[in-house]
């Protein structure tokens, strides 16, 4: 015990440097991810026959890809055409890419569930597009995949180990690499998995309170 | 007439995509780009010593970096100038050949296989399968153990090919696996095996960690050798890389590498004979 407390207290900055870079990631996935995915997820109720198509193509063929090979992909991809992205870059670019595709299809649903009455009635009362959807349509629409995003934010901070492949130095490579060194393999890993669980409850909770304070009785 | 077009423009990508994977880039060797670039950048792990693992400071060490470091001395003549890429052992390849890093330089395996897609260079080291054996325990090394026949029990790290290799040195001993490599070691402290197998060079820096408590049995078995990477198709930067590799072994940088091999593996690498060179023997 007095071991695995003394290799804790000199692994902390390691542990604290990939436990940011965790956040870091998943933080900017998600905030870019969930921007990409309204939009798309509105051409894709909305837009014009070629536009829809695209966009379903784009989620369906993410959707449709473990993220697994999402992040090898861009971490190789591009370097067929001579750009070279860093780990990091490749590794957010993956998962704000997943993160769209998830809430275009979430977003996709929550339109589609307003009653058209509400479109027709707006209209009527000679509302432009643009307005109707962001006074009528969205301000429902996002409450409604507002849960649906908090598991959508927890699993990304999940997917988020998976950049570790490429060399990305988060929580779970840090971890491995004080593994590597001292051998406390279920110690270390489960202190990594408190770490996540920290991350993940947080979300959590940050995401009830949200609820609590935009639901309309 | 369609389809003629279609023909032509699914080929014309296809040059366009060929070319762009195969060109390399630009005319110039990678030894200039490297040059010009004023650092070397190296692919490496970070979770295996001694090899490349982070130290208690943070820090990338091992014998991997220090190789490293031997190329970046040659280069610059300061071995600072490197920049790491930490990588998966499974991304060793396609970072050479996607040109993501000038050399990798991560306990690599040299296989024909592989020689097909990466360019080796000349070795730096030869892994093997050694067994540990407690200082002063029931079996003195390895005679002793082969001696014993089916009385021995050996602590290996569970693969599908554990059982095969401890047999192929001890054709009838017990063979106990498990999960981890610290359950190897200790099944060994605690009496539950006589000796764990596991690779030469992690046996070493174990024995090193720990002084005074195990030994080596004196027999390795299962050779693979283990070399830096490059890119195929670019004979200076390789021409360079090996002359700086080699003279690490063998010639003026020998001080700096027999410190590094020490270190790691706690034994002294075979100084060169002065006189005439032996490797031309």
């Amino acid at each position: 015990m007095d071991y695995f407390l003394h290799e804790l207290w000199i692994s902390r900055f390691a542990l604290a440097e990939g436990f940011l870079r965790t956040i870091e990631i998943s933080a900017l996935s998600i905030t870019l991810g969930t921007l990409a995915g309204l939009l798309i997820g509105i051409a894709l109720t909305y837009g014009r026959l070629p536009l829809r198509l695209v966009s379903r193509a784009y989620v369906d063929i993410i959707r449709g890809t473990p993220v697994l090979v999402l992040v090898l992909a861009c971490f190789y991809m591009p370097s067929v055409f001579r750009v070279s992205l860093e780990a990091l870059t490749a590794g957010v670019l993956a998962l704000t890419l997943f993160c769209a595709a998830h809430m275009a299809e979430i977003l996709r649903g929550a339109l589609a569930a307003i009653p058209p009455g509400q479109t027709e009635a707006a209209r009527s009362i000679g509302l432009t597009f643009p307005k109707i959807l962001a006074y009528v349509l969205l301000p429902q629409a996002l409450r409604a995949i507002l849960p649906t995003w908090i598991n959508t934010g927890a699993e990304l901070v999940k997917a988020s180990t998976l950049v570790s492949i490429i060399g990305v130095g988060e929580l779970l490579l840090k971890t491995q690499e004080i593994v590597g060194r001292n051998f406390l393999t279920l110690d270390f890993y489960l202190v990594a998995g408190l770490l996540y669980l920290i991350v993940n409850y947080s979300i959590e909770r940050l995401g009830k309170t949200i609820e609590r304070r935009v639901t309309q009785p | 007439m369609t389809s003629r077009l279609q023909k032509f423009a699914g080929m014309l990508g296809l040059v366009i995509l060929s070319a762009a994977i195969a060109a390399p880039a630009g005319a110039q060797s990678k030894l200039q780009e490297v040059l010009g670039r004023g650092k070397l950048i190296v692919g490496t792990g970070s979770t295996n010593p001694p090899w490349h693992f982070k130290d208690e400071k943070g820090e990338l060490v091992g014998y991997d970096i220090d190789i490293a470091k031997v190329i970046a001395k040659g280069l610059f003549n300061d071995e600072t100038k490197i920049e790491f890429v930490t990588q998966a052992s499974d991304a060793r390849i396609p970072n050479i050949t996607t040109g993501k890093v000038d050399i990798t330089c991560q306990f690599m395996t040299v296989t024909a296989a592989r020689a097909q897609q990466v360019a080796f260079t000349i070795p730096y080291y030869r892994e093997g399968v050694g067994l540990l054996l407690l200082k002063g325990g029931k079996y003195a090394d390895y005679e002793a153990l082969k001696a014993a026949g089916g009385k021995v029990t050996i602590s290996v790290l569970q693969n599908v090919y554990a059982e095969t290799m401890v047999h192929k040195a001890l054709p009838e001993a017990k063979v106990d696996q498990y999960d981890s490599v610290d359950l190897i070691y200790q099944a060994l402290n605690s009496g539950r095996a006589d000796a764990a197998a596991t690779d030469a060079s992690s046996l070493r820096w174990f024995i090193k960690q720990n002084p005074g408590r195990y030994q080596d049995s004196g027999y390795g078995w299962e050779p693979q050798t283990y070399s830096c990477a490059v890119r195929q198709g670019d004979p200076d930067w390789i021409n360079f890389v090996n002359i700086a590799l080699r003279e690490a072994l063998t010639g003026v940088e020998f001080d700096t590498y027999k410190a590094s091999f020490e270190k790691w593996f706690g034994e002294t690498p075979p100084a060169p004979k002065i006189g005439f060179p032996s490797e031309l023997r």
